[in-house]
Order: C-alpha cells, then structure tokens, then sequence
C-alpha cells in the first residue's frame, strides 16, 4: 500500500462477494465454524427454451451475510467456495458504533469487491505479458 | 518500526498502577489528535492494541510507550481480547473506577461478540454483557489502524476534546 | 522400542505397551497408579511435564501423564482409565511433586477427585458452571440452542428447513428453543 502501510495484498481485512458467481451451494455456511454466514434463498423453475430442452430449477439469492463480529477469518469459506465467489480484501478499518453494524449484508458484501486486488500471477518469473496456460482444444 | 526492545510495566495484582493512561497521537483522514486510553488487554489482541500505540506520535519518537500520571483522566478504555466470565466482574469494577464520560471500544472478535468462543463455557459472549460499548472494531486480530480508524469514529460523535 | 516405556511396562503387572502418535504409551490398571509412575521415574523418566485427561466414555476417563529423562533424552505416556462410576484416583504428587497444580486443573475440568492432593481448590471457573465442562456429557449448550444457519437449503423456497441436520458434534436431542 505505502512506505507506511507496507500491508500485503494477500491481508485478510474483510471478506468481499462476487455475487455472479454465487449459486447458492451453501458450502461456505456449513464449513464455517463460527456460524457466522447467514443466506437466505428460493428456487425458481425456468421453463425449456431452443437452448434448454426441459425445464430447470435455478437457485436465486436472497440475503448473504455475514457477521464480522464473530468471524475469525480463518478463511474456509473464502478455500471452499468452488464458484470463487468470496475474495479477501486487504481493508481493515470498517468498525461500527453497534454491533449489529458488524453485519454486512450483501450489498456491502459486493461493494467491497473492487477492493480486492489483482491475483499474484500463475508463475512468479513469467513475462508480464505471458497470455497464461493453453486452452484445451481437443487436438493433439 | 521499533528495532529494539521496550520496557512495558509488569501488572501487579491489587497494587495501584504506577503508571496512568497512555497517550495516542492519532493521524487518520486528515486529521490529528490525541487520546488517552487504558488498555484492558486480555489475550492477543492486546498486542495489536500496543503495536498501535508504539507506533503513534510521541510514543514513536520517545521509543517507548508515554503515559499520564496514575489518576490522569482516561479518556478511551479499549478492551482487547477474550473476556472469561470469572473475570469480567473485574473488567466492570475497573470501567466504573473511570469518571465519565470515558468511551469503550471493544477491539477484537472475542470482546465483540465472544468471536471463536462463543459457544465456550467460559468466555463472556462480548463485552457489551457487562458494560456498554462505544464502537466495536472487528478482526481476530484487528490492525493496528483499525483502531484508528475506530477511534475516529469517537472523535467524529465529538465525544473527544 | 523405547527401553524406557519396557523398563515400565516391565516393573508393573498388567500394564500394556501401545505405539500410537508421538511417544509411547504404557497403560497401567488404576489400582497400580502411583506404581507406574514410580516405575517410571526409577527408570530414569524424572522429568515431569504434564498431567491431563479425556474422556473415553464410555470406558470412562483416561488420565495421562507426558514424562521424559533429563535433557529429553526419551519420554513416555502413562496412562490409565477412570471408570465413571469410581471417579477417583490416587495422587501423583507423592511421586511428582509438580502434579499438584496439573491434578487441581484436571479435577476442575473433569471431576476427577485425586486421593491425597489436599488443594484441590477451584483455579479457573466460576463456582455457578455446576459440572465438569471437558466431560462429553456437558452439552454445548450455545450450539445446541442456536439454530445452524447451514440447515437452510434453496429448495426450502423460504420456509422452514426440512430435515432438521446440524454439524458433527452438536446434539440434537435438545427440546427445541420455546417449546
């Protein structure tokens, strides 16, 4: 950050949601050990369409929180989530007069989405404009 | 950074302190000032609490913690760490022995809520069971800057002269 | 083999030797208690570490004792089992005499009542906790009453869950809270 806040990118300050990618498989809820997530959600039922040929059930967000309170940020439920949904942010400084103030619901959630820094890159000595892994492509 | 050590005062049981309350000067957003504060540090979270007076103003330069005469008015009472049910009769006694109005701020999960121990036989589930709280600061730890920025927030009510 | 834990398991009728995790444990029958240890300590085990316990339920409470020769040269468990209904135990402050801040702090936690320690006086609890907290059979009363929010699933379309499923650990045979 600066000369005099030398804080690592990688700091766990608070825990932001990218909620497009959220599909509500509730794993981060049940790994946590605190208890400290809470997410309410329903089911809708898509009809078939050209690209669907019977009908489907899709999961729809309704509340994500989560409890800064009582987290400890150990981090499972940023390591469990396989849709990479939830992202560290090095940000620290978000305390509250109340400790319902601790609560962040999901519109917080996502707004501490562009805080979350860049990725460090796949191989530390790479070109910086290496395009990355091949994409499979069938072929030999 | 400190690179050398500190000589912090040994607590004793039942002693009045030789030392008063240790004085913060504060920059954040733009603005300075400084706090007075006892810290009730508890467990780990005390050590975060001291790395932020270490680092700010006059303790900085001096190289140790600088602090008030015993007596000295407080203005902050930080409560940092987990608080145990036996104890938090004395963590009470000491709030009620500082004139008002000190503010308290809660630094930390555990004094928060109970934070990881919530479901513990033993451990208070927040400091706000026994006294009541100003602003909570959250982390497990909290960084030193979040209590700046959590006293800010004190300064911001007013409250701070 | 450890030549010490053989010394032991050697000296005292019908102990056992068990390699498991770490260093190895000789189990001795309660009423040759203060024997193992003895044993232990003329074998050379004259440091002494610690003293804890856990509950094996339902063979009853397992008391152990970590010691090692000067310098760390080896070491050992000793351990023995408290059955429930008995609850008692011979002292080992007469063998070590730094068991007797380890038996306070196990008598407190798990109710174990060490048979020639006189000071067995409360050293972190309030008097109010009434029980033994690191016995299995003290309920976790915080998680048992807290409904888990990982109970909830999508297809509940809002309502109540379901199947009533908590984590590992959690008991489920509490009345539920209000009823």
């Amino acid at each position: 950050m600066s000369a005099a806040d030398p804080r690592a990118s990688r700091a766990r300050g608070v825990i932001a949601l990218l909620e497009q990618n959220c599909t509500v498989c509730m794993l981060c809820v049940r790994e946590c050990p605190d208890w400290c997530i809470e997410i309410d959600s329903h089911t809708v039922t898509l009809p078939a369409d050209e690209t669907h040929r019977r009908p489907r059930t899709e999961a729809v967000l309704d509340r994500f929180a989560i409890d800064f309170g009582l987290c400890m940020y150990c981090g499972i439920c940023v390591e469990v989530c396989p849709f990479d949904a939830l992202h560290w942010s090095p940000v620290a400084e978000y305390a509250a007069t109340s400790s319902a103030g601790l609560v962040h619901e999901r519109d917080r959630l996502s707004s501490w989405e562009p805080t979350v820094p860049a990725p460090p890159a796949l191989d530390l000595h790479a070109a910086v404009d290496d395009p990355g892994p091949r994409r499979a492509t069938g072929r030999s | 950074m400190l690179d050398r050590p500190v000589s912090l005062p040994t607590p004793r049981v039942g002693q009045p302190p030789e030392r008063g309350p240790i004085r913060l000067d504060l920059s954040w957003g733009g603005r300075d000032w400084t706090v007075w504060m006892v810290d009730v540090g508890l467990a780990c979270c005390s050590v975060e609490v001291m790395a932020a007076a270490l680092g700010s103003g006059a303790s900085r330069e001096a190289g140790e913690l600088v602090h008030a005469d015993p007596g000295a008015p407080v203005d902050v009472l930080v409560v940092s760490g987990t608080c145990t049910d036996v104890l938090a009769p004395a963590v009470r006694r000491l709030w009620k022995s500082l004139p008002a109005p000190t503010r308290v701020v809660s630094f930390g999960a555990c004094s928060n809520t109970g934070g990881p121990y919530w479901d513990s036989y033993s451990v208070t589930k927040g400091i706000d069971q026994v006294l009541p709280v100003d602003v909570y600061v959250p982390g497990c730890p909290p960084r030193p800057q979040a209590l700046l920025q959590a006293l800010s927030l004190i300064d911001d009510a007013g409250a701070m002269p | 083999m450890s030549t010490l834990a053989s010394a032991v398991a050697a000296a005292v009728a019908g102990a056992t030797m068990h390699e498991g995790f770490g260093p190895v444990t000789v189990d001795v029958p309660r009423e040759r208690w203060r024997d193992g240890l003895a044993a232990a300590q003329t074998a050379g085990a004259t440091f002494f570490d610690l003293l804890t316990a856990y509950d094996d339920a339902p063979a009853g409470l397992a008391v152990v004792v970590h010691l090692a020769t000067p310098h760390l040269r080896d070491h050992l468990l000793v351990r023995t089992v408290v059955p429930d209904a008995i609850r008692e135990l011979d002292t080992a402050t007469g063998v070590y005499r730094g068991a007797a801040w380890h038996e306070r702090e196990t008598h407190e936690m798990f109710g174990i009542d060490f048979v020639g320690n006189a000071r067995l006086d409360p050293l972190l609890l309030g008097a109010d906790l009434g029980a033994a907290p690191l016995r299995k059979d003290f309920v976790l009363a915080a998680r048992a009453a807290r409904a888990w929010p990982g109970e909830k699933d999508p297809s509940d379309q809002g309502g109540r869950p379901r199947r009533r499923t908590v984590p590992p650990g959690v008991p489920t045979d509490w009345p539920e809270a209000g009823s």
